[in-house]
Protein backbone atom coordinates (compact mmCIF):
# COMPACT_ATOMS: atom_id res chain seq x y z
CA UNK A 1 0.00 0.00 0.00
CA UNK A 2 1.26 3.24 -0.53
CA UNK A 3 1.38 5.18 2.47
CA UNK A 4 1.50 8.47 1.32
CA UNK A 5 -1.32 8.17 -0.69
CA UNK A 6 -4.39 10.21 1.87
CA UNK A 7 -3.62 13.66 1.28
CA UNK A 8 -2.91 14.17 -2.00
CA UNK A 9 -2.23 18.08 -2.45
CA UNK A 10 -3.49 18.28 -6.10
CA UNK A 11 -6.91 19.56 -6.63
CA UNK A 12 -8.86 17.34 -8.82
CA UNK A 13 -11.53 19.64 -10.88
CA UNK A 14 -13.94 16.94 -10.15
CA UNK A 15 -14.74 17.32 -6.71
CA UNK A 16 -17.10 15.06 -4.60
CA UNK A 17 -17.69 15.22 -0.47
CA UNK A 18 -16.37 13.20 1.28
CA UNK A 19 -19.66 11.73 3.10
CA UNK A 20 -20.27 11.32 -0.90
CA UNK A 21 -17.85 8.85 -1.46
CA UNK A 22 -18.05 7.42 1.59
CA UNK A 23 -21.95 6.67 0.47
CA UNK A 24 -20.45 5.14 -2.56
CA UNK A 25 -18.21 3.22 -1.11
CA UNK A 26 -20.21 1.73 1.32
CA UNK A 27 -23.62 0.88 -1.27
CA UNK A 28 -20.94 -1.13 -3.76
CA UNK A 29 -19.54 -2.55 -1.08
CA UNK A 30 -22.34 -4.41 0.35
CA UNK A 31 -24.49 -4.68 -3.54
CA UNK A 32 -21.34 -5.95 -4.44
CA UNK A 33 -20.31 -8.69 -1.86
CA UNK A 34 -23.93 -9.94 -1.42
CA UNK A 35 -23.66 -11.32 -4.89
CA UNK A 36 -26.61 -13.25 -7.34
CA UNK A 37 -27.86 -12.61 -10.82
CA UNK A 38 -31.39 -13.68 -10.19
CA UNK A 39 -33.77 -10.99 -11.45
CA UNK A 40 -32.88 -7.67 -11.24
CA UNK A 41 -29.73 -7.95 -9.73
CA UNK A 42 -28.26 -9.27 -13.56
CA UNK A 43 -28.59 -5.28 -14.12
CA UNK A 44 -27.97 -3.85 -10.82
CA UNK A 45 -24.60 -5.40 -10.14
CA UNK A 46 -22.89 -4.55 -13.24
CA UNK A 47 -24.21 -1.39 -13.15
CA UNK A 48 -22.95 -0.54 -9.61
CA UNK A 49 -19.75 -1.93 -10.69
CA UNK A 50 -19.40 0.91 -13.66
CA UNK A 51 -19.68 3.21 -11.07
CA UNK A 52 -15.97 3.00 -10.04
CA UNK A 53 -15.11 2.80 -13.46
CA UNK A 54 -16.66 5.99 -14.27
CA UNK A 55 -15.06 7.81 -11.07
CA UNK A 56 -11.41 6.64 -12.20
CA UNK A 57 -11.78 7.49 -15.97
CA UNK A 58 -13.12 11.16 -14.13
CA UNK A 59 -9.72 11.04 -12.45
CA UNK A 60 -7.98 10.39 -15.67
CA UNK A 61 -6.63 6.56 -14.03
CA UNK A 62 -6.91 5.41 -17.74
CA UNK A 63 -4.73 2.36 -17.14
CA UNK A 64 -6.27 1.99 -14.19
CA UNK A 65 -9.57 2.14 -15.39
CA UNK A 66 -8.49 -0.44 -18.15
CA UNK A 67 -7.32 -3.21 -16.32
CA UNK A 68 -10.66 -2.83 -13.86
CA UNK A 69 -13.14 -2.88 -17.10
CA UNK A 70 -11.36 -6.13 -18.22
CA UNK A 71 -11.21 -8.25 -14.73
CA UNK A 72 -14.80 -7.41 -13.47
CA UNK A 73 -16.26 -7.45 -17.23
CA UNK A 74 -14.57 -11.06 -17.68
CA UNK A 75 -15.19 -11.83 -14.52
CA UNK A 76 -19.01 -11.13 -14.79
CA UNK A 77 -19.45 -12.20 -17.68
CA UNK A 78 -17.90 -15.78 -16.50
CA UNK A 79 -20.41 -15.75 -13.85
CA UNK A 80 -23.26 -15.26 -15.71
CA UNK A 81 -22.92 -17.30 -18.85
CA UNK A 82 -19.39 -19.69 -18.80
CA UNK A 83 -20.65 -21.23 -15.20
CA UNK A 84 -23.65 -22.74 -16.43
CA UNK A 85 -21.30 -24.41 -19.79
CA UNK A 86 -18.91 -26.01 -18.04
CA UNK A 87 -18.42 -29.27 -15.74
CA UNK A 88 -16.08 -30.72 -13.27
CA UNK A 89 -12.92 -28.74 -11.89
CA UNK A 90 -13.06 -26.12 -14.50
CA UNK A 91 -16.21 -25.42 -13.18
CA UNK A 92 -15.32 -25.06 -9.73
CA UNK A 93 -12.06 -22.63 -10.73
CA UNK A 94 -14.18 -20.61 -12.56
CA UNK A 95 -16.86 -20.34 -10.09
CA UNK A 96 -14.01 -19.40 -7.36
CA UNK A 97 -12.05 -17.42 -9.72
CA UNK A 98 -14.95 -15.30 -11.30
CA UNK A 99 -16.71 -15.53 -7.67
CA UNK A 100 -14.06 -13.52 -5.87
CA UNK A 101 -12.98 -11.10 -8.76
CA UNK A 102 -16.75 -10.03 -9.48
CA UNK A 103 -17.02 -9.79 -5.60
CA UNK A 104 -14.04 -7.53 -4.44
CA UNK A 105 -12.37 -5.56 -6.81
CA UNK A 106 -15.10 -3.05 -7.51
CA UNK A 107 -15.08 -2.10 -3.41
CA UNK A 108 -11.04 -2.62 -3.58
CA UNK A 109 -11.40 -0.53 -6.55
CA UNK A 110 -13.76 2.46 -4.91
CA UNK A 111 -11.61 2.50 -2.01
CA UNK A 112 -8.17 2.93 -3.67
CA UNK A 113 -10.55 5.72 -5.38
CA UNK A 114 -11.64 7.48 -1.89
CA UNK A 115 -7.98 7.04 -0.48
CA UNK A 116 -6.30 8.67 -3.28
CA UNK A 117 -8.66 11.66 -3.61
CA UNK A 118 -9.11 12.84 -0.53
CA UNK A 119 -7.10 15.22 1.95
CA UNK A 120 -7.15 14.37 5.15
CA UNK A 121 -8.36 17.19 6.43
CA UNK A 122 -11.32 16.83 4.12
CA UNK A 123 -11.95 13.79 5.78
CA UNK A 124 -12.00 14.83 9.28
CA UNK A 125 -14.30 17.97 8.39
CA UNK A 126 -16.78 15.16 6.50
CA UNK A 127 -16.77 13.36 9.59
CA UNK A 128 -17.01 16.47 11.74
CA UNK A 129 -20.56 17.36 9.68
CA UNK A 130 -21.67 13.60 9.99
CA UNK A 131 -21.27 14.46 13.80
CA UNK A 132 -19.25 11.34 14.83
CA UNK A 133 -18.33 11.81 18.40
CA UNK A 134 -14.57 13.09 18.85
CA UNK A 135 -13.61 9.68 20.33
CA UNK A 136 -14.07 8.26 16.83
CA UNK A 137 -12.24 11.36 14.98
CA UNK A 138 -9.08 12.18 16.51
CA UNK A 139 -7.75 8.52 17.55
CA UNK A 140 -8.61 8.54 13.53
CA UNK A 141 -6.92 11.21 12.47
CA UNK A 142 -4.18 10.90 14.38
CA UNK A 143 -3.89 7.67 12.54
CA UNK A 144 -4.11 8.84 9.52
CA UNK A 145 -1.69 11.08 9.94
CA UNK A 146 1.10 8.88 11.20
CA UNK A 147 1.27 6.33 8.35
CA UNK A 148 4.19 8.90 6.29
CA UNK A 149 5.87 9.30 9.30
CA UNK A 150 5.85 5.18 10.52
CA UNK A 151 6.61 4.82 6.62
CA UNK A 152 9.71 7.03 6.78
CA UNK A 153 11.24 5.65 10.38
CA UNK A 154 10.43 2.05 8.50
CA UNK A 155 12.85 3.06 5.38
CA UNK A 156 15.26 4.68 7.49
CA UNK A 157 15.96 1.87 9.88
CA UNK A 158 15.30 -0.65 6.63
CA UNK A 159 18.55 1.45 5.60
CA UNK A 160 20.55 1.12 8.67
CA UNK A 161 19.99 -2.73 8.72
CA UNK A 162 21.06 -3.54 5.38
CA UNK A 163 24.30 -1.97 6.07
CA UNK A 164 24.65 -4.67 8.70
CA UNK A 165 23.55 -6.96 6.13
CA UNK A 166 20.17 -8.03 8.30
CA UNK A 167 17.72 -8.52 5.87
CA UNK A 168 15.70 -11.45 4.64
CA UNK A 169 17.43 -14.07 2.52
CA UNK A 170 20.59 -12.20 4.10
CA UNK A 171 23.04 -14.31 6.85
CA UNK A 172 21.11 -12.60 9.47
CA UNK A 173 17.41 -13.13 8.45
CA UNK A 174 16.45 -14.58 11.80
CA UNK A 175 17.16 -11.07 13.46
CA UNK A 176 15.25 -8.99 11.00
CA UNK A 177 12.04 -9.18 12.54
CA UNK A 178 13.67 -8.07 15.89
CA UNK A 179 16.45 -5.40 14.75
CA UNK A 180 13.53 -3.51 12.39
CA UNK A 181 9.80 -3.95 14.13
CA UNK A 182 11.98 -2.65 17.28
CA UNK A 183 13.82 0.58 16.91
CA UNK A 184 10.25 1.94 14.78
CA UNK A 185 8.29 0.73 17.85
CA UNK A 186 11.16 3.24 20.32
CA UNK A 187 10.99 5.80 17.37
CA UNK A 188 7.52 6.37 16.77
CA UNK A 189 6.13 6.33 20.52
CA UNK A 190 9.25 8.98 20.68
CA UNK A 191 8.02 11.07 17.82
CA UNK A 192 4.04 9.77 19.05
CA UNK A 193 4.59 11.80 22.63
CA UNK A 194 6.03 14.67 20.87
CA UNK A 195 3.14 14.99 18.21
CA UNK A 196 0.63 14.34 21.65
CA UNK A 197 1.95 17.25 23.32
CA UNK A 198 2.37 19.48 20.53
CA UNK A 199 -1.23 18.99 19.96
CA UNK A 200 -2.63 19.52 23.20
CA UNK A 201 -0.67 22.66 23.28
CA UNK A 202 -2.71 23.87 19.58
CA UNK A 203 -5.92 22.62 21.80
CA UNK A 204 -6.63 19.51 21.31
CA UNK A 205 -7.88 18.68 24.25
CA UNK A 206 -10.54 21.33 24.43
CA UNK A 207 -13.96 20.13 24.54
CA UNK A 208 -15.80 22.91 22.28
CA UNK A 209 -15.92 22.54 18.57
CA UNK A 210 -13.00 22.76 16.48
CA UNK A 211 -12.91 25.03 12.87
CA UNK A 212 -11.69 23.51 9.47
CA UNK A 213 -10.22 25.41 7.10
CA UNK A 214 -11.65 22.96 4.56
CA UNK A 215 -15.16 23.74 2.96
CA UNK A 216 -17.05 20.60 2.69
CA UNK A 217 -20.09 20.59 1.64
CA UNK A 218 -22.57 18.56 -0.72
CA UNK A 219 -23.26 19.81 -4.37
CA UNK A 220 -25.12 18.89 -6.89
CA UNK A 221 -23.02 16.30 -8.84
CA UNK A 222 -22.88 14.47 -5.04
CA UNK A 223 -26.47 14.52 -4.71
CA UNK A 224 -27.20 12.97 -7.90
CA UNK A 225 -24.52 10.60 -7.22
CA UNK A 226 -26.21 9.74 -3.75
CA UNK A 227 -29.39 8.85 -4.53
CA UNK A 228 -28.37 7.60 -7.90
CA UNK A 229 -26.80 4.47 -5.74
CA UNK A 230 -29.45 4.61 -3.03
CA UNK A 231 -32.04 3.80 -5.63
CA UNK A 232 -29.85 1.01 -6.81
CA UNK A 233 -29.03 -0.32 -3.13
CA UNK A 234 -32.75 -0.29 -2.53
CA UNK A 235 -33.74 -2.07 -5.99
CA UNK A 236 -31.55 -4.62 -4.74
CA UNK A 237 -33.00 -4.86 -1.27
CA UNK A 238 -36.65 -5.09 -2.27
CA UNK A 239 -36.63 -6.65 -5.93
CA UNK A 240 -32.99 -8.26 -6.37
CA UNK B 1 -8.55 8.33 39.19
CA UNK B 2 -10.23 10.07 35.81
CA UNK B 3 -12.24 7.86 33.96
CA UNK B 4 -13.27 10.16 30.87
CA UNK B 5 -11.04 9.11 28.12
CA UNK B 6 -8.95 12.37 27.75
CA UNK B 7 -7.22 13.91 24.37
CA UNK B 8 -3.77 12.36 24.92
CA UNK B 9 -5.31 8.79 25.60
CA UNK B 10 -7.26 9.48 21.95
CA UNK B 11 -3.96 10.27 20.22
CA UNK B 12 -2.10 7.40 21.69
CA UNK B 13 -4.68 4.92 20.55
CA UNK B 14 -4.16 6.78 16.98
CA UNK B 15 -0.64 6.25 17.43
CA UNK B 16 -0.58 2.32 18.46
CA UNK B 17 -3.64 2.11 16.00
CA UNK B 18 -1.94 3.03 12.72
CA UNK B 19 1.46 1.10 14.22
CA UNK B 20 -0.59 -1.81 14.58
CA UNK B 21 -1.85 -1.30 11.40
CA UNK B 22 1.49 -1.28 9.51
CA UNK B 23 2.79 -4.13 11.05
CA UNK B 24 -0.59 -6.09 10.27
CA UNK B 25 -0.26 -5.02 7.23
CA UNK B 26 3.06 -5.41 5.89
CA UNK B 27 2.53 -9.12 6.81
CA UNK B 28 -0.26 -9.59 5.40
CA UNK B 29 1.32 -9.44 2.43
CA UNK B 30 2.03 -13.08 2.64
CA UNK B 31 -1.41 -13.77 1.80
CA UNK B 32 -0.69 -12.68 -1.54
CA UNK B 33 0.96 -16.22 -2.14
CA UNK B 34 -2.38 -18.44 -2.11
CA UNK B 35 -1.12 -21.11 0.38
CA UNK B 36 -0.11 -18.52 3.05
CA UNK B 37 -3.67 -17.37 2.97
CA UNK B 38 -4.50 -20.05 5.93
CA UNK B 39 -1.36 -18.83 7.49
CA UNK B 40 -2.17 -15.19 7.34
CA UNK B 41 -5.14 -15.05 10.58
CA UNK B 42 -1.86 -16.58 12.69
CA UNK B 43 0.96 -14.68 11.49
CA UNK B 44 -0.89 -11.36 11.68
CA UNK B 45 -1.68 -10.91 14.94
CA UNK B 46 1.62 -13.01 16.15
CA UNK B 47 3.59 -9.79 14.72
CA UNK B 48 1.31 -7.08 15.62
CA UNK B 49 1.58 -8.79 19.11
CA UNK B 50 4.19 -6.46 19.73
CA UNK B 51 2.73 -3.42 19.34
CA UNK B 52 -0.38 -4.42 20.84
CA UNK B 53 1.78 -5.31 23.83
CA UNK B 54 2.99 -2.11 23.71
CA UNK B 55 -0.08 -0.12 23.61
CA UNK B 56 -1.71 -2.21 26.53
CA UNK B 57 1.25 -0.86 28.99
CA UNK B 58 -0.48 2.66 28.21
CA UNK B 59 -4.21 1.66 28.73
CA UNK B 60 -5.39 1.74 31.74
CA UNK B 61 -9.03 3.21 30.99
CA UNK B 62 -12.05 1.42 29.25
CA UNK B 63 -13.37 2.12 25.99
CA UNK B 64 -9.78 2.58 24.20
CA UNK B 65 -9.27 -1.58 22.94
CA UNK B 66 -12.96 -0.87 21.67
CA UNK B 67 -12.05 2.14 19.44
CA UNK B 68 -8.70 0.86 18.26
CA UNK B 69 -11.29 -1.95 16.82
CA UNK B 70 -13.28 0.71 15.81
CA UNK B 71 -10.67 2.90 13.65
CA UNK B 72 -9.51 -0.10 12.54
CA UNK B 73 -12.35 -1.65 10.97
CA UNK B 74 -13.70 2.12 9.39
CA UNK B 75 -9.73 2.06 7.71
CA UNK B 76 -10.34 -1.50 6.31
CA UNK B 77 -13.95 -0.44 5.23
CA UNK B 78 -12.41 2.87 3.42
CA UNK B 79 -9.53 0.61 1.51
CA UNK B 80 -11.94 -1.65 0.35
CA UNK B 81 -12.52 -4.39 2.41
CA UNK B 82 -16.20 -5.89 3.47
CA UNK B 83 -18.18 -4.37 5.36
CA UNK B 84 -19.14 -7.15 7.53
CA UNK B 85 -16.05 -7.02 9.07
CA UNK B 86 -17.07 -3.79 10.77
CA UNK B 87 -19.08 -5.65 13.60
CA UNK B 88 -16.58 -8.20 14.44
CA UNK B 89 -14.12 -5.12 14.50
CA UNK B 90 -16.28 -3.95 17.28
CA UNK B 91 -17.26 -6.69 18.95
CA UNK B 92 -14.27 -8.69 19.60
CA UNK B 93 -12.28 -5.63 20.76
CA UNK B 94 -15.09 -4.32 23.38
CA UNK B 95 -15.11 -8.52 24.68
CA UNK B 96 -11.36 -7.97 25.24
CA UNK B 97 -11.72 -4.34 26.55
CA UNK B 98 -14.30 -6.20 28.82
CA UNK B 99 -11.52 -8.93 30.40
CA UNK B 100 -8.94 -6.04 30.65
CA UNK B 101 -10.68 -4.11 33.08
CA UNK B 102 -11.75 -7.42 34.62
CA UNK B 103 -8.08 -7.73 35.25
CA UNK B 104 -7.56 -3.85 36.16
CA UNK B 105 -5.33 -4.10 32.78
CA UNK B 106 -2.67 -5.34 34.67
CA UNK B 107 -3.65 -9.08 35.19
CA UNK B 108 -1.05 -10.93 32.89
CA UNK B 109 -3.24 -13.86 32.39
CA UNK B 110 -6.42 -11.52 31.52
CA UNK B 111 -4.10 -9.53 28.96
CA UNK B 112 -3.07 -13.02 27.50
CA UNK B 113 -6.55 -13.78 27.18
CA UNK B 114 -7.71 -9.68 25.90
CA UNK B 115 -5.52 -10.48 23.24
CA UNK B 116 -6.25 -13.61 22.03
CA UNK B 117 -9.98 -12.36 21.97
CA UNK B 118 -9.20 -9.14 20.27
CA UNK B 119 -7.22 -10.69 17.41
CA UNK B 120 -10.62 -12.14 16.62
CA UNK B 121 -11.67 -9.73 14.22
CA UNK B 122 -9.77 -10.33 11.27
CA UNK B 123 -12.29 -13.06 10.63
CA UNK B 124 -14.84 -10.71 10.02
CA UNK B 125 -12.70 -9.92 6.85
CA UNK B 126 -13.08 -13.68 6.09
CA UNK B 127 -16.99 -14.13 6.55
CA UNK B 128 -17.68 -13.40 3.32
CA UNK B 129 -15.17 -15.85 1.92
CA UNK B 130 -17.63 -18.51 3.60
CA UNK B 131 -21.11 -16.95 4.66
CA UNK B 132 -22.12 -14.59 2.12
CA UNK B 133 -22.39 -17.57 -0.47
CA UNK B 134 -25.49 -18.58 1.08
CA UNK B 135 -26.98 -16.47 -1.72
CA UNK B 136 -25.08 -17.37 -4.12
CA UNK B 137 -25.57 -20.76 -3.83
CA UNK B 138 -29.29 -20.09 -3.64
CA UNK B 139 -28.94 -18.29 -6.97
CA UNK B 140 -27.07 -21.88 -8.29
CA UNK B 141 -29.63 -24.59 -7.22
CA UNK B 142 -32.49 -22.29 -8.44
CA UNK B 143 -30.25 -22.33 -11.99
CA UNK B 144 -28.37 -25.58 -12.12
CA UNK B 145 -30.23 -28.05 -9.38
CA UNK B 146 -29.44 -29.20 -6.35
CA UNK B 147 -26.92 -32.02 -7.07
CA UNK B 148 -24.85 -29.43 -8.26
CA UNK B 149 -25.05 -26.56 -5.50
CA UNK B 150 -24.54 -29.66 -3.14
CA UNK B 151 -21.63 -30.88 -4.40
CA UNK B 152 -20.05 -27.54 -4.86
CA UNK B 153 -20.90 -26.77 -1.15
CA UNK B 154 -19.42 -29.93 -0.18
CA UNK B 155 -16.32 -29.09 -1.85
CA UNK B 156 -15.45 -25.64 0.12
CA UNK B 157 -15.75 -26.69 3.27
CA UNK B 158 -16.76 -24.45 6.10
CA UNK B 159 -14.47 -26.51 8.96
CA UNK B 160 -11.93 -24.32 6.96
CA UNK B 161 -13.46 -20.92 8.84
CA UNK B 162 -13.05 -22.81 12.03
CA UNK B 163 -9.16 -23.76 11.43
CA UNK B 164 -9.26 -19.31 10.67
CA UNK B 165 -10.63 -18.81 14.12
CA UNK B 166 -8.74 -21.12 15.52
CA UNK B 167 -5.48 -19.46 13.88
CA UNK B 168 -6.64 -15.89 14.88
CA UNK B 169 -6.80 -16.96 18.54
CA UNK B 170 -3.83 -18.91 18.74
CA UNK B 171 -1.83 -15.72 16.66
CA UNK B 172 -2.79 -13.96 19.49
CA UNK B 173 -1.77 -15.84 22.36
CA UNK B 174 1.58 -16.50 20.74
CA UNK B 175 2.01 -12.48 19.81
CA UNK B 176 1.07 -11.92 23.28
CA UNK B 177 4.36 -13.95 24.73
CA UNK B 178 6.57 -12.71 21.82
CA UNK B 179 5.13 -8.82 22.93
CA UNK B 180 5.87 -9.20 26.43
CA UNK B 181 9.36 -10.88 25.64
CA UNK B 182 9.82 -8.38 23.40
CA UNK B 183 8.82 -5.78 26.17
CA UNK B 184 10.93 -7.14 28.75
CA UNK B 185 14.04 -6.95 26.65
CA UNK B 186 13.98 -3.85 25.34
CA UNK B 187 11.19 -1.48 26.50
CA UNK B 188 11.53 -2.20 29.88
CA UNK B 189 14.96 -1.41 30.18
CA UNK B 190 14.41 1.90 27.82
CA UNK B 191 11.77 2.60 30.11
CA UNK B 192 9.20 3.17 27.29
CA UNK B 193 7.28 0.59 28.55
Amino acid sequence: MDLHSFGVTKKSKFWLDPRTKITMLLIVNIVLMGGGYSGLSAFLRPTLALLPLGLLIIESKLKAALYYLIFVSLAMSCEIFLVSQTAGLINLLLVIASGLLSRFVPPLVMGYYVVSTTKISEFVAAMEGMHLPRQIIIPFSVMLRFFPTVAEENSAISDAMRMRGIRLGGKNASTVIEYRIVPMLMCTVKIGEELSAAALTRGLGKPTRRTNVCRVGLGLIDWILIIFSLTLLLLWIFLG
Amino acid sequence: MNNKLQAKDLINIGIFTAIYFVVFFATGMVGYIPVMMLVMPFLCPFMAGIPLMLFLTKVHKFGMITIMGLVLSILMILLGHPWVGLPFGILFPLLADLILKSGQYTDWQKIKTASMVFSLWIIGQFVPFFFMRDSYFATLRAGYGDVYADTLMAITPLWVFFVIIAFAALGGLAGALLGKSVLKKHFQRAGIA
